[in-house]
């Protein structure tokens, strides 16, 4: 029994690990990408942190008694607050006070503190004071909503020291220019994490797999040689080629929805209960896309499927056979994986430039990045990303189409930066 | 008798390697022209420039006439080629594949396909995903594709490599009764000796890229004092 083993285990070994394409890709590919991500992750808690920390703390009193004035010296032993006097809130926000003073929550004393408090205190009644924590929706990232969540840490404080339960916090959002009572933002940011999360676990299923499929389609012709067979038919060589991409297209797009319904099943299935009760309507707020929002999102995804097939034909292109463009195909993903994760933990505005510059260039970060902008009703960034990928994705399919036109298709190989003329088939 | 194919000083060249080095040969209508050579001479180098796959360094090729690297889309309307190893999609029947290719070669495909059945003998069989097929019934198949539209010149890449006697034996058939019957003129490598001198009316031996004499076989045979093409060639290369 199990004679021979070892000598089968050493050969296979020594196949596997002297296969470049597989060190690369199953190796370096993974010690690369997975501290990448914990960097972008990491990054993205310490700026929200960060953010919080230099923002400036914006407190509006409405209410002119005296325990508004014991509230405030009470946070003023903590921070250092900008004080501003019998305004509306909805003032703080047409105003632009909140970008002044590059915050992300204020907290207005109502009118009627103070009576509250002091009712609350003489006649032991559940009569209390309440502070309103405004919390801006940003939409989108893991760490949206922790501004406001740690202002109302204030009133917590507060409580401590003068009595139990002498003030509670009602907590509202802003969303798009607009305040909306009664909504908490850090709930809020949640449930469109949930959401959120889908699209991105989605893309990177999709461009993964239509890509696989686009890659094995091309090798498969050329390990079977029927691609030689194809090419000397009097055929447009432009047509074999969108032939490919838009049957993969097909067949990607199948793919697609039934991972989409599968997931947002099993979603739904984990995230009922918690869910249940919550007063937060997403179409009320207007944080569902409209019609044009959905439109835009389907075309920046169309755009960038059409991009990643093309890539997926070039790369194997450059290969043998349809193990060498399974391999090649995996080099591209970090660019997909790298950018769906980054995008579910972390809002693009809150990088710094360079950080930033790369992530609207790839591609792949197109769909999300429009599905974020379109829950806000910006129209336009959405737009400006179609028009970036559907420019790309005509320069990728004018190359691709070179490489079909040309002897390129059947000749040349690719073999880790350099490139290499095959001489197969001279004979 | 009018030219089928016209090759003038064709060189090739990948990178540093000299795959041809100024070939010339001419083949006439309803001629069988046969390239022979050993393995890495230039024979598949050769049919891929002629059936536009790949284009020549320097030198010319006509096909009736037209140019391959100019008139290219006008060749292949006018020429079908096997390659030498060549599959059929796995997934698809014999029917739908041959199916498929009569389409794309803009012939009515309902004409051709009692051609094509007749021409592979698979009878029942192309019923099935070809994934099914032998080797030999994979390459009548492609064999019955790369005839079944009459082309004017069949570029056939060792048509019978790595099959068993009696289904070698039935491509050759295939291949002697169809050129005879539409009068196609054919351009076909092999290593196979018996294969060439039953098929071919000239023969051309070719070696690391130089044709190196050029006749009918058994001319060839009288000139080299040789019991076979093997011998000839042989001699030629000065192994013996």
């Amino acid at each position: 029994m199990f004679k021979g083993f070892r000598t089968i285990v050493l050969k296979e070994l020594k196949e596997l690990i002297r296969d470049p394409k597989i060190i690369v890709g199953m190796i370096v590919l993974p010690l690369i990408m997975f501290p990448v991500l914990g960097l972008v992750i990491g990054y993205a808690q310490q700026s929200a942190v960060e953010q919080v920390q230099k923002s400036t703390l914006i407190i509006v009193n409405n209410d002119g008694g005296n325990w508004s004035q014991t509230f405030l010296k009470q946070i003023q032993l903590m921070a250092n607050p900008v004080v501003i006097n019998n305004t509306d809130p909805q003032q703080i926000v047409n105003q632009g006070i909140l970008t002044k003073y590059n915050s992300t929550a204020f907290i207005e004393i109502p009118a009627g503190f103070s009576q509250n408090i002091t009712i609350h205190i003489n006649t032991n009644s559940n009569v209390t004071g309440v502070i309103n924590v405004y919390g801006v929706f940003q939409g989108g990232s893991i760490f949206s909503g922790i501004s406001s969540t740690a202002i109302a840490g204030y009133a917590t404080v507060f409580n401590r020291a003068v009595a139990p339960d002498v003030i509670a916090t009602a907590q509202s959002t802003v969303i798009k220019g607009q305040i909306y009572h009664g909504v908490d933002t850090s709930q809020l940011s949640g449930i469109m994490l949930t959401q959120s999360i889908a699209l991105p676990i989605t893309i990177m299923i999709l461009l993964t797999y239509a890509m696989q499929i686009a890659a094995t389609s091309v090798a498969m012709e050329k390990e079977e040689k029927t691609l030689e067979t194809l090419l000397t038919l009097p055929v447009d060589r432009f047509s074999i080629l969108m032939g490919k991409l838009s049957s993969t297209i097909v067949v990607g797009g199948i793919s697609a929805g039934a991972y989409t319904i599968g997931y947002n099943y099993m979603l739904s299935t984990i995230t009922s209960g918690v869910q249940t009760g919550s007063s937060i309507d997403l179409v009320k707020l207007g944080l569902t896309p409209s019609p044009l929002g959905y439109g835009l999102l389907g075309l920046s995804l169309f755009v960038t499927l059409l991009a990643a097939l093309a890539l997926a034909v070039i790369m194997s292109a450059f290969s043998e056979d349809v193990r060498g463009a399974q391999a090649l195909v995996g080099y591209m993903y970090p660019l997909i994986f790298i950018p769906s994760f980054a995008l579910i933990y972390l809002d693009i505005n809150s990088l710094p430039l360079v950080a930033k510059a790369i992530l609207y260039a790839i591609p792949f970060s197109q769909p999300i990045l429009a599905s974020k902008a379109v829950a806000l009703g910006d129209y336009t960034t959405a737009a400006l990303g179609i028009v970036y990928v559907a420019v790309f994705s005509l320069v990728i399919m004018y190359i691709a189409s070179r490489l079909f036109a040309t002897e390129k298709i059947l000749t040349t190989k690719l073999r880790f930066g350099k490139k290499k003329t095959s001489t197969e088939g001279v004979g | 008798m009018s030219i089928a194919v016209e090759a003038n000083d064709l060189v090739k060249t990948f990178g540093n390697i000299k795959a041809l080095n100024s070939i010339s040969f001419t083949i006439h209508q309803g001629e069988v022209y046969g390239l022979i050579g050993p393995n890495g001479a230039g024979k598949t180098t050769t049919l891929r420039i002629v059936s536009t796959l790949i284009l020549p360094t320097s030198g010319s090729v006509t096909v009736f006439g037209k140019d391959v690297v100019k008139q290219a889309g006008e060749v292949r309307q006018i020429l079908s080629y096997l390659p030498d190893e060549a599959g059929a999609y796995r997934n698809l029947s014999g029917y739908e594949y041959l199916e498929f290719m009569a389409k794309l070669s803009h012939v009515n495909y309902k004409d051709v396909m009692r051609e094509a059945a007749e021409i592979s003998g698979l009878g029942d069989r192309l019923k099935d995903k070809a994934k099914t097929y032998s080797k030999g019934m994979k390459r009548r198949l492609l064999l019955a594709r790369a005839l079944m539209t009459k082309p004017r010149l069949a570029i056939l890449d060792e048509p019978a490599s790595g099959l068993d006697v009696i289904h070698a034996f039935h491509v050759r058939q295939i291949i002697k009764s169809y050129v005879q019957k539409q009068n196609v003129s054919v351009l076909l490598s092999s290593h196979n000796m018996l294969e060439v001198e039953y098929l071919c009316d000239r023969v051309a031996l070719i070696d690391k890229g130089r044709i190196m004499v050029e006749g009918k076989p058994a001319d060839l045979k009288a000139q080299y004092k040789s019991l076979n093409l093997e011998e000839v060639f042989a001699k030629v290369v000065g192994y013996v």
